[in-house]
Parts: structure tokens; sequence; C-alpha cells
């Protein structure tokens, strides 16, 4: 078969292809319309998923920590008796003394009651921590320092009194909300409602960023206080310690180190962290990955059938073409043509769709639960949703034509 | 580009029968066919039908519905396979060849003319009757420059860029026709030609379909008196089986 000959059949399948879509308009937009819902399903769903594993590394970069150390349990939603690491300020402190790390420090989480005078109590979480530092991008207000350097081996526990004594907070905007308090105004904290009332905090600061990484409100309260309001304060418990290397030092190193010195504790370098996160929440991550699996299925089950029916809607034009005598290949290619054009249309619309969509289901997100910039959209995402469009479009678009084409038969020309 | 030099285009394609007959354009030779799957279910179609056409003859086939004269029309373009049976198109037995041989056949020796026509709402008068020559590569000037000739001998010169749905019935028969026309064919095949049409239009399309028929094998299929009064041998079909042939 000469080029030439290739030439003119393909410019025929391509015009034939064109005047069938301008046929029908409205057909077309429809079907255009289907295919970005598939993309979009795809996209968002993809967006989702990375954004799950993103939020949470970003957590632990953000946290500028090299090295976590912790002991099973390390569930945030636990009470005080889940606080594994006794003595955690003179641990801290052996661990600062080291050549290979600048600093260390504690961090504890309890379940606590909030509340004000007239309002009732509110059950949330806690971070106890030693200060907080530029990424809690406040919303309002700001943050809180203790007086005493953790890291150079102060705050011990002879040093420290049972009572609170910075009394300072910085709330979720959705528990400041709540409990309709802002910048400045007091609250009771305690781990039960009984012992709420003993205890009053200044609210300093307004800010999501502990909420984000747990999935539920959290509030930020200096580590001390938080463990003289959990009576944890004697035996110093907290959730983790958290470590930053020197410069130069091999993270890994210094973690493999730290483990065998402290065998009772999960010694894991940051990445592995997210790691250990993410294995205590198997479940979610797999529903994440089964949602990511059904979207692409279906996003493919969906495409499928809509090619399907533009040949079936065709199939008479098909037969009379095949009757009088163009091969299947010609007939598959003009449907492959049409599957092309209107998924690259429909493509094309859903990669345009989904920033905006993306934008309002993040909004949506940070305004329900807390999270920001959960959906993230990577390249990798428009790749997915533009192949799943242009190349699964086009391949069932031939498949499906060639297909009409074998059936395509005089009895859909008569009757 | 001519057909009727049928031994060169045919020659490759398959056997070549050598009796007396084998000048006929189209010849059924104890054809059998059932559709369905085999069992009490199968409905048998034709009976050891025996069919042939000359070039320059017009051959009606007549019945009612169920008859089996559709059946013939779809063995003859190579669109169905009949189970038993040789179904010769030029000499050439279409029972042994490809799909795809076949295709190639009814491409460049068959014209088929629908009842309803068949044109592709989408495209312009001359586009569907340029139509057949996408399949031979033919270039698109050429394409066009023929399909103008052939409307203009259907009488259709002023409609050529007008689309199906402009037409009336009459002028999108005219058109089926010329697009039957476009690979000049050695046989043309028609299905109630005049099915959807008023008698005075169904009269014209006729007329037309016996002028061009001239230098052609034509087999018709109707039921109606007037379409087949233009046959020069009827064959008379009933439950599958030929009853009559002749006038």
């Amino acid at each position: 078969m000469s080029l030439q000959r290739i030439a003119v059949r393909t410019r025929a399948v391509v015009g034939l292809a064109l005047a069938q879509l301008r046929r029908a308009p409205g057909r077309t937009a429809l079907t255009v319309v289907a295919v970005m819902l598939a993309v979009l399903s795809v996209t968002l769903l993809a967006s989702l998923g990375v954004g799950v594993v993103q939020t949470g590394e970003d957590g632990l970069e953000n946290a500028n920590r090299d090295i976590w150390i912790s002991s099973d349990p390390i569930d945030p939603a636990a009470s005080g008796t889940a606080n594994p690491i006794v003595g955690s300020h003179g641990v801290s402190a052996d661990i600062t003394e080291r050549d290979d790390i600048s600093s260390a420090s504690p961090i504890a989480m309890h379940e606590v009651y909030i509340g004000t005078e007239s309002g009732d109590l509110e059950r949330t979480s806690a971070v106890g921590v030693h200060e907080t530092h530029d990424g809690f991008d406040f919303e309002a207000g700001g943050g809180f320092e203790t007086v005493l350097n953790v890291s150079a081996g102060e705050h011990l526990e002879h040093q420290r009194t049972g009572e609170p004594t910075n009394e300072e907070i910085v709330l979720d905007p959705n528990t400041a909300e709540t409990l309709d308090v802002s910048v400045g105004d007091t609250v009771f904290l305690g781990t039960s409602r009984e012992t709420a009332q003993d205890h009053e905090f200044t609210v300093v600061g307004i800010a999501a960023y502990y909420s984000q990484y747990l999935g539920s409100d959290a509030e930020a309260v200096p580590l001390t206080d938080l463990q003289a309001v959990a009576g944890t304060a004697g035996t110093d418990r907290a959730t983790f310690i958290t470590a930053s290397v020197e410069d130069g030092a091999d993270r890994d190193a210094v973690s493999d180190d730290l483990a065998a010195e402290y065998p009772a504790y999960d010694v894991r370098t940051s990445d592995e962290q997210v790691g250990a996160m993410f294995e205590e929440r198997s479940l979610v991550l797999a529903s994440g990955a089964t949602l990511v699996g059904l979207a692409l299925v279906g996003g493919i089950v969906l495409t499928i059938n809509l090619f399907a029916l533009v040949a079936y809607q065709q199939r008479d034009e098909l037969a009379a073409l095949r009757a009088i005598g163009l091969s299947r290949w010609v007939l598959a290619g003009t449907i492959g043509v049409q599957g092309l054009v209107i998924g690259l249309f429909g493509g094309l619309a859903g990669l345009a769709a989904t920033p905006v969509l993306t934008m309002a289901l993040n909004h949506l997100a940070s305004s329900v639960v807390g999270f920001d910039s959960l959906l993230q959209t990577p390249l990798e995402v428009y790749v997915a949703g533009l192949a799943l469009a242009i190349v699964v479009g086009t391949v069932v678009a031939v498949v499906t034509g060639w297909r009409a084409g074998r059936y395509a038969r005089l009895e859909h020309l008569e009757g | 580009m001519s057909n009727h030099a049928l031994e060169q285009a045919t020659a490759s394609s398959g056997q070549r029968s050598t009796d007396a007959e084998s000048t006929a354009a189209v010849r059924l030779e104890r054809v059998t066919h059932e559709y369905g799957s085999s069992g009490d279910r199968a409905v048998t179609a034709l009976r050891n039908v025996s069919v042939t056409v000359q070039t320059g003859e017009i051959v009606g086939l007549e019945g009612p519905s169920g008859s089996g004269k559709s059946t013939i029309l779809h063995a003859v373009t190579g669109l169905l396979v009949p189970i038993d049976g040789t179904v010769e198109l030029l000499g050439t037995d279409l029972t042994g060849l490809s799909d795809r041989k076949r295709t190639r056949l009814r491409r460049q020796h068959i014209g088929i003319v629908f009842q309803r026509f068949h044109l592709l709402p989408s495209l312009s008068a001359r586009a569907n009757v340029a139509l057949p020559l996408v399949q031979a590569g033919v270039p698109t000037a050429t394409r066009r420059e023929r399909a103008e000739t052939l409307l203009e001998r259907v009488g259709l010169a002023d409609r050529t860029g007008h689309l199906p749905g402009e037409l009336s019935g009459g002028e999108r028969q005219r058109v089926a026709i010329a697009r039957a026309l476009v690979t000049d064919p050695d046989v043309i095949v028609a299905d109630e030609p005049t099915g959807e049409l008023d008698t005075a239009t169904g009269a014209d399309v006729l007329d037309l379909l016996t002028d061009i028929g001239r230098n052609r094998a034509v087999l018709v299929a109707s039921h109606d008196d007037a379409t087949l009064s233009v046959a020069d041998r009827v064959v008379g079909l009933r439950d599958g089986r030929v009853v009559t042939d002749g006038r």
C-alpha cells in the first residue's frame, strides 16, 4: 500500500470523524463532559492520595527534626498513660550532650477538656511542646516560649513545680470558634471534667498547626504546663523526643547509635517515622488506595461504556459504510478519531477544572477538618488524567469501532 | 477504472469456474442458509437455491417477507457466507474467501442501493457519493470530480453540496444510486429501491436504474409489481425456495 493511499485514507477518516461529531453537537458536548468527569474522578482522588502522603511528610519536615524517639503506643488520641517516655527532659538532655546532636526536646500529647466560664467543656487534644515556631502560621496572636532551655539540660525534675507556670495556650481556630474566645481571653483546661476548672490559661494565639497532622482539633500548650495539668510532671512523661543532628552528621548513623543506646525506645529518622505513622493508619491508607483504584477502574469503565455507546449510536452508518466496501480499519479509525478528539477536549476540560475544584475542596477540608492543602496536584496527577482521557479514550474507541465493524450487517440497514 | 475486465481483477482472488456458465456475473448454485444456532431454533432462510444473472440482465426477486430475497442479496454481496452451496461473482467463489477479500470484491465489483438510502447525514451529497473511493485511496480532487459527474448524470448537478436532510426522498435515492455507481461496478444490487418513494418518484428512479443497468448485471428485490416490471426475468421465492424463474 502506497504512502499516498494511506495519507488519502487518513485524511478521509479524520474528515469523516469530524463530520460525525459536528452532526450532533449536543451529543458531542455531553460526551466531552462525561470524559471530563471521568478525568476529574481520577485527578481529584489521586490528588487526595498524594495529599495524604505529602501532609504527613511535610508535618515532620516542618518540625525540622531529624530523629524521632518514641515507644509504642504513639496513639495521639490516647490518655496520659500512653505517654510512655519517662523522664523525658532528662533523656533529652542526655541526647543533647552528644556531639552529633544539636538539640533534642520532648513532646507530650493528652486528651483534655477545655472550656470557658459560661460555656460547656469541650473534649480536645493538647500537644505539649517547649515552644512554638514560625511554621505555626498564626491566624491571630502569636506563640509561647518556656523560659528554660530544655536542650541545655535545664528543666530537670527538681527544677519543676507541680503547677503550670506559663499558663498560655495556642488554640485551634475551630476550638476558638466553638468556645467563642479570641486572643487575650481565658480558658479552663484539665484532663477531666472535674479538674478542668482548676487551671486557667490565656489564649495567646490561634493556629491549626498540630490539627492538620492529627486530623482533629489540637491545642498547643507549654510542655511543663501540660504535664502539670495531666499530673505527669513527676514522672516527666512524653510521647516523643525529637532531635536534630549537627550539620554534616549522618542522620541514619546517629539514629542507629541512639537505637543501640536506648533499646527500650523506637528510634526512627523522620522518613522512617512517616512510614511508622502510616503503618498505624494502614486501614485509612488501604481505603485511600482502594478509592484511587476504584477511581481509575471507574474512569476506565465509564470511558469504555461511553465509546461503546458512541459506536452503537452510529451502527447504521457503520453498517452502510461496511456494505459499500469500507474496511474495518477505516471504520475503527473513524470511531477512534472521534475518541481522540473527545478525549482531548474532555481531558483538557478535566485538567482545567482540576485546580479549581481542588482549591474548593481544600477550602472545604480546611474549614471542616483543619487540613490545609489536603488535595495536592503534582504534574503526575495531570499526566494520569490526560492519559486516561486520550490514550484510554482512543484505544477504547478504536476497539469498539473495530467490533462495531465486525457486527455491522445489512440487518442494521433493514426494518 | 473499469471493472468489466473482470478476469484481471479476480484472477488472484480465488478459484475461477471453468464451465460454460462462468461468464455469468452472478451465479448461486444450490445455496442453503440458516440463521441462528443449529438445532430447533435455527431458521432456514434459503433451501437449495440456484439463480444466475448475466451481464446486461435485470433480474427481479419476488416474494413475501421472509421468503429469502434479502438473504440472496446478502450472499451475492458477500456480507454473509451460506452454510452450503457456492456463490460466484464474476467467476470467483465468494464462499471460499476471507472477510477481507470479500469486502474488496464487493467494493470493486458491486454497487448497493438500499431501500432507506443509508446516506451519511453529516456528509454532503457529493461526499456521500465519493465515499466508496476512500478505501481505494483515490485523491480528494479525483473523488470530487467523479462524484460531481455522477450526480450530474442522475440529475442532481445543482444539489452536490446539499446534506441528505435537505433533499427529497427521490433525490436521496438518486444520490444513493450515484454512490452505487461511483466504482463503476459490474453488478448492481437493489433492495426495495422504491419502497420509500411515491409512485411517480419511484418510476423515475426505476428509469434511472434500468438506464444505468444496461451494461451491468442488476439484481432487484421487491414486493412491488411496478418495480419488478422493469426486470428482464423475475425469480419467485417462497419459504426460501425458488418457485418460479422467468417471466
